[in-house]
């Protein structure tokens, strides 16, 4: 069982790169177009990445293995998840402004407030408001892949379609071994669908890709 | 349903247009810029002033015309961009 603690602590440090990556492109995308839809994407994974590490940090701290965490392992954990929460709500409510602006109805917005208020402690309250968050992105990605047919937008809703499909278990079942795996897995292959971008990103640059616009 | 372009975007149009219409190599009047960036008179003209202001555009004035040709800086803009609009794209945004 702490083996399979370890290894979910492990993760976050993986999503945090993950998440860091993209925000650095984004970023880099943000100082040559001045374009406020990768501000916000950069803003979202910078907060997923922050909220990824805090929650890493608590792991390694609730199994002793960081000494001087013990005091604020309630804190780290609420920041992480809380950051984590910004994140997706930035990156939904990139989608959100698309939706306002072409002046049509989205999907999951009126599903919200179920989604919200149906919880009690502010730990499970923030993991349902992120799971939310990132079906709401699925359905936008979804909407969006509808309209341009790029495969790499199909790639993100299915990455992000199976990160939500591990943050429902871990919302579901709380007990059980396998289901962690499996949990754990989901997670894992979420994140690394949402890294495919970055690496084409990166090796398109290094081709000198010259396309038109 | 027509869909919303970002400010992004129609900067993008526009320095395409001169870029892809610069045929003769003298610019692109401002009729054709408007034709093809469809946007308002009066925007055009502030964001052709903006353009030429941050150097992604060069005025020439030819027999008393005005016309635009894309800059260095344009033409690395417009790379730029359609790197980034395919990265933003794969998130299912637009820049």
């Amino acid at each position: 069982m702490e083996g399979l603690l370890l290894l979910e602590n492990a993760l976050q440090f993986v999503g945090a790169f993950v998440a860091f990556s993209i925000a650095l492109v984004s970023y880099k995308g943000v100082k040559q177009t001045r374009s406020s839809s990768l501000l916000r994407l950069s803003a979202a994974f910078m907060f997923l990445g922050t909220g990824f590490l805090l929650e890493g940090f608590y792991g390694f701290g609730s199994l002793a293995l960081l000494p001087g965490f013990e005091v604020s392992l309630t804190t780290l954990l609420i920041a992480g998840l809380f950051l984590e929460t910004a994140g997706y709500f930035f990156l939904a409510f990139s989608h959100m402004l698309d939706v306002v602006l072409d002046k049509r109805m989205g999907v999951m917005l009126a599903l919200f407030p179920l989604m919200a208020i149906n919880q009690s402690s502010l730990a499970v309250v923030l993991t349902s408001l992120s799971f939310y968050f990132i079906l709401y992105g699925v359905v936008e990605t979804l909407f969006a892949y509808s309209k341009n047919r790029n495969p790499n937008t199909l790639l993100i809703a299915s990455g992000l379609a199976v990160l939500a499909g591990g943050w429902w278990m871990s919302l579901a079942f709380t007990d059980g071994l396998l289901l962690n795996i499996i949990q754990l897995l989901l997670k894992e292959v979420g994140l690394v669908t949402l890294f495919i971008p970055v690496l084409k990103f990166s090796l398109s640059k290094k081709g000198g890709w010259n396309g038109p616009v | 349903m027509a869909q919303y372009r970002t400010q992004t975007k129609i900067i993008a149009d526009i320095l395409a247009t001169a870029r892809d219409l610069n045929t003769a190599g003298d610019g692109v009047g401002i009729t054709t810029l408007l034709r093809r960036g469809n946007v308002s008179y009066s925007r055009m003209t502030k964001l052709i002033t903006d353009l030429v202001g941050a150097g992604l555009l060069v005025e020439l004035n030819i027999e008393k015309n005005s016309k635009y040709k894309i800059s260095d800086k344009g033409l690395s803009f417009l790379r730029a961009y359609g790197q980034f609009e395919d990265f933003a794209q794969s998130f299912g945004l637009r820049l």
